[in-house]
């Protein structure tokens, strides 16, 4: 099949593929969606307790033919490894429609004003590429509200002020649980403000699906009652209901081609021979070329940047977009900072879905000694093998009764505060090209390496002793925590890798998202965010995709 | 004493579970074997582990020699405070006879550890924690019906205009 002509091709249907595709398509634009999972359901997305999205020992629940799925990944000695999906070092998101919404913890935040001008609030440490987004808050905010209301936020319109709000969520904060309460007290006693965080969920009945039944094993795996709120069951939908966008799964995209004047025309992709019967089976893949007036990759920060670098061409030697030279460079993802401890006796968490519900962000800023910081909160509801691997306290011993025994006394009392530390970028934390590993397909795999900036360690280990504070300030019988180390960091909240920039010689796009040097070329997913705020990315994600596909449907056509 | 489960690597069960009730003893909950525990691990051995099995194997035939070694009796046949007591020594890194150098006496013993556990307290499906049984004993409950209340919507256009469509699951 070749010669497919669309008005729009976006690669990758996750939060901001899937959202320009809604968008456009509903703007009368013919859309061609291409994404490298499949659309799985409910049962199609096991509920493993060994394999899903918050602990993959083995695998995962929404990667189709893992083992096609490599990385090299490079550690802080030097050491190369050739990763899994489910392995730490290739820095998972799922693959799926929806990508990592489609099981994530649903925490919905706006970033706060000051982290879209980090550089110019406490300047450059050496060493580090931290620099100010091209945009201010200001901008943002009517994206974070429609964000909010198409695809469904719940939250405390009157608590959470972080940053300035015009209009109520439109949905009821999750309920308080007796945990929240306790750890509240402890709050206000230190002079915190503390309020229920924001969550993409539904805690009623909204846009004709259900309400949260608030299960006991939400982040990692698929809801059950479709409550999980994502672009899988908002925008895509609507995107695919118009008659004008055509999903083609399990899609892998070898380059976006350009014409002979250097204009992008397209895309390159393999994807599987659809067989007429339905029969399932190993698909064996078609080379597919496809053109479009305007191209967008939401890949996600890694296979974004791997795919503008699989795209170089002779006009382009370097990759799509990297003249400057900073594609692949400044990955973010978060050190995410952990105090533990337990409940006083009497006191029990409930055991109930999503589980987050106090949170903090006295610190996200304005810290003594340290560059910018985190929002803190309690933890999701917790799998049992997770609480024995990570969640006991450090005294008890790992086998015998004495083990048996912490954890039918310490299950239900367990108590972990954390927060996602806004990263200092480091120049050095890279995606590149692999140049010798090559996929399935023959296409380089990608390559990641470096790590953080130290700047990041010492706002993280600040981070974790005031969640230590909190604790102690609340009650809790013990507390222990374990200092950060350097490392690569990208993971679930991968960013940085086409970062937007006003002068071209400053990152790779515009500050719509636009890639500098083609006037048709979009990227739109975490690699835009030049830094990567103090909280979980998805609703900015979301935000800035809703803000460049309105772009493109005034200005492209 | 020795029997061969349905691995083509000759594996002496009893010692298996033995250790596995030492990892996770009996007491007003079952303990490991009672939860099934070695179904999960022989299916991992046989499955995501299978590049593990043999070295497993070689380690509860090394466990048996050190208790031989030790005091002359088989693991088995020790009381459960003298197998606690010969476990507390190889997870110090103290052992009498030549362990195989790649996987050493302690890390062996964390190796299972962890599998144990992995049986333990896992869902069910995955061949241990029979009926969830770890799971009423410490007080967690998945709260999930028995079928999913809803699932995203299937793709499809409300009128069909123009291109093809592809099955959404395709």
């Amino acid at each position: 099949m070749s010669g497919d002509h669309y008005d729009v091709i976006v690669v990758g249907a996750g939060l901001g593929g899937g959202i320009v595709a809604g968008v456009l398509a509903e703007a009368g634009r013919r859309v061609l969606l291409l994404e490298r999972g499949r659309h799985l359901s409910f049962d199609e997305i096991a509920p493993d307790h060994l394999r899903n999205h918050r602990l993959s020992l083995y695998g995962d629940n929404t990667t189709v033919d893992p083992s096609s799925q490599t990385r090299v990944f490079v550690d802080a000695t030097g050491s190369e490894h050739l990763v899994h999906p489910h392995e730490a070092g290739f820095n998972h998101n799922a693959f799926t429609t929806g990508g990592g919404a489609r099981v994530w913890g649903m925490q919905a935040w706006r970033f706060h004003p000051d982290d879209f001008r980090m550089a110019s609030r406490y300047g450059v440490p050496t060493g580090s590429s931290l620099a100010d987004w091209p945009i201010r808050y200001d901008e943002l905010a009517p994206y974070y509200e429609r964000a909010e209301h198409e695809v469904g936020v719940a939250g405390d319109h009157a608590g959470d002020r972080h940053a300035p709000r015009a209009r109520p969520f439109p949905l009821p904060p999750v309920p308080q649980s007796p945990t929240g309460a306790w750890l509240a007290r402890g709050a206000h006693a230190l002079g915190w403000k503390t309020f229920t965080p924001p969550l993409a969920v539904n805690t009623q009945p909204y846009l004709g699906r259900r309400a949260c039944i608030q299960c006991g094993q939400c982040i990692g795996f698929a809801c059950s009652a479709d409550a999980k709120n994502g672009s899988h069951n908002t925008l895509l939908p609507r995107a695919i209901a118009t008659g004008l966008c055509t999903l083609v799964t399990q899609a892998q995209v070898a380059r976006v081609t350009t014409d002979r004047d250097g204009r992008i025309d397209g895309v390159e992709y393999y994807a599987p021979r659809r067989d007429p019967d339905g029969n399932p089976g190993s698909p064996r893949y078609e080379h597919h070329t496809a053109r479009a007036a305007v191209v967008v990759v939401a890949s996600g920060a890694i296979e974004t940047a791997r795919l503008l670098l699989l795209s170089s061409s002779a006009a382009h030697p370097h990759g799509l977009g990297n003249h400057s030279g900073h594609l692949g460079r400044h990955v973010q993802g978060h050190y995410y900072p952990v105090a533990y401890g337990l409940l006083p006796r009497g006191f029990e968490n409930p055991n109930r879905g999503p589980g987050v519900s106090i949170a903090t962000t006295y610190f996200n800023h304005g810290n003594a000694d340290v560059i910018g910081g985190a929002m803190l909160a309690n933890d999701f509801v917790k799998l049992p093998i997770i609480f024995w691997r990570s969640s006991l306290p450090p005294d008890v011993p790992r086998w015998g009764l004495a083990n048996k025994r912490a954890m039918r006394d310490l299950y239900l009392r367990g108590i972990d505060l954390r927060g996602p530390v806004q990263e200092i970028p480091s120049p050095d934390a890279r995606v590149t090209l692999d140049p010798r590993v090559r996929d399935p397909f023959g296409l380089p795999i990608a390559r990641l390496s470096g790590t953080t900036h130290p700047e990041t360690i010492r706002t993280a280990d600040f981070i974790r002793l005031r969640a230590e504070d909190w604790l102690r300030a609340s009650g809790a019988e013990r507390i222990w925590s374990w200092p950060a180390e350097r490392k690569f960091s990208a993971g679930q909240h991968q960013a940085g890798t086409c970062r937007m920039s006003e002068d071209p010689r400053d990152g790779v796009t515009d500050p719509f998202g636009r890639v500098h040097g083609h006037e048709n070329l979009f990227v739109c997913d975490g690699a835009l965010h030049v830094t990567n705020g103090g909280f979980n990315p998805g609703l900015t994600i979301m935000a800035l995709a809703f803000r460049t596909a309105e772009r493109i449907a005034r200005t492209a056509f | 004493m020795l029997v061969v489960v349905s691995t083509p690597v000759p594996f002496p069960d009893g010692i298996f579970r033995a250790l596995l009730d030492r990892i996770i003893p009996e007491d007003d909950f079952p303990g490991a074997t009672g939860a099934g525990v070695e179904n999960y691990i022989v299916r991992q051995l046989l499955g995501d582990c299978a590049h593990e099995k043999e070295e497993i194997s070689r380690g509860l035939f090394s466990l048996e020699a050190e208790a031989n070694a030790r005091t002359g009796s088989c693991f088995t046949d020790l009381t459960p405070d003298d197998q606690d007591a010969l476990l507390r020594e190889l997870e110090a890194g103290r052992s009498s006879i030549n362990w195989s150098p790649t996987l050493p006496a302690a890390q062996f013993f964390t190796r299972v550890i962890d599998l144990a556990h992995e049986g333990f307290y896992a869902d069910p499906g995955n061949g241990g924690n029979r009926d969830g049984v770890s799971w009423r004993m410490i007080g967690y409950d998945p709260h999930l019906p028995e079928k999913p209340t809803a699932s995203p919507p299937a793709l499809e256009p409300r009128h069909r205009r123009g291109g093809h469509l592809l099955p959404p699951s395709g």
